[in-house]
Parts: structure tokens; C-alpha cells; sequence
């Protein structure tokens, strides 16, 4: 379990993330949603130690989190948004140093990355230096290089940034199977259609504060589970039911430019971060 | 553990590079060696001034060696790749790796000076190199690994690297002991560039190489350094809030 206490971070004057709490349960495929510079990827770098919190803590299992806590750290594994690899290494390399890093077997090292680097689709690039790959290439070995370890907590800070649909699809059936061997899953994205599909419980966060905390099908009903969208000169604007009846009503008072559809995670996004993007 | 996987990512590295490392630790001791050892052909202290220039080179050798293998390598690491976050959430203890990075750092920098040794074997100086000046050359390695830690540490853009390569090393290459004897320097100044690492690594390694005893008081001045930038770095990697 991942506990996350009143932790804040600032840099100088500007607070990325502030006094943000939550907690993530073992096995629990989580996502935490939020408009650029709302404090996602600040909140990772915490969790992952390259970023020390201004203020607050991060437990895991009980234990705070730290940059001396190998046995919590062994647990660990993040996907950064950046393709955070020595460029002048080849994949095999980069498995290799990966598992060096993490103690392992050096025949586990080669059999497992064999296994994984295969079943990404890589195998005939082994040997081809990270500086030559392409932007979804990078993104799948890191991938590779997170589960080479068996963590049982794995951080994703947009995971698929880069990724064609198919093989974003690969990835989120991938996510799914490691899910279900009971693996924490904390999951940043731009995507929103990917939280819906794959978290159980998603933080909206924006300007490094929680708005909302709950499961994608709460937040939703909270929001309305039926939509009708209009469009004018002012653009597009939708608005939200809570039962089809009353969506249908109102459908049938608008104009012709009106159309009807069910709620989706995006439209409780942009409810939320466009009205706070507003109101501030 | 953790120090071995630091060198085998050096050693990786050394692999693949191989030439360019060799090339780049040789063009400009060579030229040092040709242009003011045999071009400009005088004597020092009624010795020819080769024997008094080969124990400053091999000094200087060393050090931009091991201080060009981290600073830049680590400056990279942290602000372009990004490859040191890897680091940072693993389980290895920080420690070890700042350790490995200095005995690394000091491999190469002793790669850079034996290629220098080498390269001077065919001029016959009858000058002395023995297992304490390997030692020697090790630990300013060692202090120059541990500079190079601290500096690429506070090191905003990686582009600062080539600039504390300007503002630290070159002058020292210059001023240190190395192509001068500093007994003309004014007073202060000279006192102030003998406690510089470089100067007391040239210092030891030449009074043994002229069958010498060196004055062991370099150890001390060169085993400070070590232990404070050593600390710093450190205390950098496990307490700095944006690595």
C-alpha cells in the first residue's frame, strides 16, 4: 500500500504540488489525471525518489520512502515520461544494466529480457543503441526494462505518449495482465480514454491540489451519466443528466445542433480542470 | 555490488568508445610533449626540461582524464538522458554508486596517464615510474573523479561540463607544477597554487621519477580533497531535493 501524506513540493515561489493525500491500495490500478503543470509528473518523481518532497511523505507499505530505503526502492519500478536511458547503450545493454542495478542473477537477466524484449516485439533490435530507435520503440523498452524486475509497485508517467493505437492497446492488455498478478499500478496520462479503460480508482488533480478521488463509474454518476452537446458560435458546450429522461427532455428543447451521447471520464476532466483553469 | 555494476557501465563505455577515449587521453599531452619536450629543446635545472615536463604531463593526464570521464558522463546522465533517475529509484545504495563512479573516474584517468608512460618508453629519460606512482597517479585521479561529482551535481545545463573543464582544469594544467617549476611565482600566489591537488600529484610523481623521496605531505593535502568532495558528493546525491 501506498500511503500519500500532506506531501507538497515547491520550487521556489511556485508550488507544483500542495499538501496532496491519498492513498493507493495493493494491487490497485490507479491513475492520477490532470491538465499540464497540474503536478502529476512531480508527484512521480517524489514517489520514485529523484525529487525530494518540500514538505509531507510517501509510505510504502508502512515505511516512509526515501532515497536511503533500498528494501522499499526494491519494490519499485517507474516508467518515466522522458525516454530515461544512456542513449549510447543497446537494449541488451540497458536490461542488463537494469538488472545489475537490481541485484539480479545474471542468467535471470538474460532469460527474462529475452522473454520480455520478444514478447514486445524488439528482438531483432537487441543489439541497436538506444539513440537509434524509434520514439515507440524507446517507450516499450522502458517498459521492458521496468517488469524486467518484478516490481510490485510500478509507476507509469504517460506510459503510450508516442505510441501508435495498436500498440498502445498492446500496452494496456500488458498493463491488464501484470494488474492481474496482483502488481500496484499507479498510471499518469494524458490519455483519458486509457484511465477509464484500465484504472479503478482515478485523483484528479490540478495545480498540484486533489479535486476529485473515486472510481471512473462514481465520478461519472456524480457528474451526470448522460450527456447532450451543443454547438454555436461559442463553440461546444455539454451538459450533463442524471437520467436519461432528463437528457432526452432537454435534447428535445435544443436546437437542431444538439446531439446526445453518455458521459464519458474526459467530459468529469474537463468539467473539472476546465472550471478550476477558469475560475483561476 | 553496486560498485562492480558502476564499473561495468564505465566499462561499456571504454568498449564502445574505445578510440575516441585512446585518441582524445593522447592529442594534447602529445603535443605538449613534442612542442615544448623536443620542439623548443632547453634544460631545467641543468636537466633537459623533457625530464622535468613528462612527470607534469602524466600528472595532468590523469586528472582530466578521470575528471572529463565523470563530469561529463554524469552531466549527461542527469540533465539530457535523464539515465541517473534509473539509478535513483533502484535499490543499489547511492553510496556505492558515487563510490563506483570515483574508482571509475580514476581508472581512466590512469588509463590516460599509462598511454602517456607508454608513448614515452622510446625517448630513454631514465626517468623512475614505480608502483607508488601508479598509486599516485590513482588518488589525484580519485580527487578529480570526486570534483567532477560535485560540479556536474550543481551543474544546471549540460553544456556547463566544457565550462568547468575552462574555469578548473585548464588552468591548473598550466599553473600546477606541470610545465614550470612554481619556485618563480610570487609568494602567496605560489603558496596558494602548491595546496591545488595537480600540483603536489606533479610534485610527488616527479621526485620519483628523480629517484626522490616525495614530500608526503601531498597524501594529506590530496587525501583532504578527497574526503571533502567525496562528502559533498554524497551528501548531494542523497539530500540535494532536485537531482
Amino acid at each position: 500500500m501506498i500511503e500519500i501524506k500532506n506531501l507538497t513540493k515547491a520550487f521556489g515561489d511556485f508550488t507544483a504540488v500542495d499538501n496532496l493525500s491519498l492513498t493507493i491500495n495493493t494491487g490497485e490500478f490507479f491513475g492520477l489525471l490532470g491538465p499540464n503543470g497540474a503536478g502529476k509528473t512531480t508527484t512521480i518523481s517524489m514517489m520514485s525518489t529523484v525529487l525530494l518532497p518540500t514538505a509531507g511523505e510517501i509510505l510504502v507499505d508502512g515505511v516512509p520512502l526515501s532515497r536511503k530505503a533500498s528494501a522499499e526502492k526494491r519494490k519499485l519500478s517507474v516508467i518515466t515520461q522522458e525516454y530515461s536511458m544512456r542513449q549510447d547503450m543497446t537494449m541488451k545493454e540497458v536490461m542488463e544494466y537494469q538488472g545489475r542495478l537490481y541485484y539480479m542473477p545474471m542468467k535471470e537477466i538474460r532469460k527474462k529480457s529475452a522473454d520480455l524484449l520478444e514478447f514486445a516485439g524488439l528482438t531483432e533490435f537487441t543489439n541497436r543503441t538506444v539513440r537509434h530507435l524509434s520514439g515507440g520503440m524507446k517507450r516499450k523498452l522502458m517498459i521492458c526494462r521496468a517488469l524486467l524486475i518484478d516490481p510490485e509497485i510500478l509507476l507509469l508517467d504517460e506510459p503510450t505518449a508516442g505510441m501508435d493505437a495498436l500498440s498502445r492497446r498492446q500496452m494496456w492488455n500488458l498493463l491488464r495482465q501484470v494488474n492481474d498478478r496482483h502488481m500496484t499500478i499507479v498510471l499518469t496520462t494524458h490519455y483519458i480514454e486509457e484511465a477509464q479503460a484500465l484504472c479503478e480508482r482515478v485523483a484528479l488533480v490540478n495545480r498540484g491540489k486533489l479535486q476529485k478521488l473515486d472510481t471512473p463509474d462514481n465520478l461519472i454518476k456524480e457528474l451526470g451519466t448522460f450527456a447532450v452537446d451543443e454547438t454555436s458560435d461559442d463553440g461546444l458546450k455539454s451538459k450533463y443528466f442524471h437520467t436519461r429522461d432528463e437528457a432526452i427532455a432537454y435534447l428535445q428543447t435544443a436546437g437542431s445542433n444538439a446531439s446526445f451521447r453518455t458521459t464519458t471520464l474526459e467530459d468529469v476532466f474537463v468539467e473539472c480542470a476546465g472550471r478550476k483553469i477558469i475560475n483561476n | 555490488m553496486g560498485i562492480l555494476t558502476v564499473l561495468w557501465e564505465k566499462w561499456v563505455e571504454f568498449r564502445r568508445d574505445f578510440y575516441k577515449i585512446t585518441v582524445a587521453a593522447m592529442i594534447s599531452p602529445l603535443m605538449y610533449l613534442i612542442i615544448f619536450g623536443m620542439g623548443i629543446q632547453t634544460t631545467s635545472h641543468g636537466e633537459p626540461y623533457l625530464h622535468f615536463l613528462i612527470p607534469g604531463i602524466v600528472s595532468m593526464a590523469t586528472m582530466t582524464g578521470s575528471f572529463s570521464a565523470v563530469a561529463q558522463n554524469m552531466s549527461v546522465q542527469r540533465l539530457y538522458e535523464k539515465a541517473l533517475d534509473q539509478v535513483m529509484v533502484s535499490p543499489t545504495p547511492l553510496w556505492q554508486f558515487i563510490l563506483g563512479q570515483i574508482i571509475g573516474g580514476s581508472i581512466r584517468g590512469l588509463y590516460a596517464g599509462g598511454i602517456i608512460l607508454l608513448l614515452t618508453i622510446p625517448i630513454r629519460t631514465d626517468l623512475i615510474f614505480n608502483g607508488m606512482s601508479v598509486f599516485i597517479m590513482f588518488l589525484n585521479g580519485t580527487v578529480f573523479s570526486t570534483i567532477a561529482l560535485v560540479l556536474s551535481f550543481l551543474a544546471k545545463s549540460y553544456t556547463d561540463a566544457p565550462r568547468y573543464t575552462a574555469y578548473i582544469i585548464t588552468p591548473m594544467s598550466f599553473l600546477c607544477n606541470t610545465f614550470f617549476s612554481t619556485e618563480q611565482i610570487p609568494n602567496g600566489f605560489r603558496q596558494a597554487i602548491g595546496l591545488l591537488p595537480l600540483s603536489q600529484t606533479s610534485s610527488m610523481i616527479r621526485a620519483i621519477a628523480n629517484d626522490q623521496q616525495p614530500d608526503y605531505i601531498g597524501f594529506l593535502i590530496l587525501g583532504i580533497y578527497l574526503v571533502v568532495f567525496g562528502t559533498i558528493s554524497v551528501v548531494f546525491i542523497y539530500k540535494k531535493k532536485n537531482l
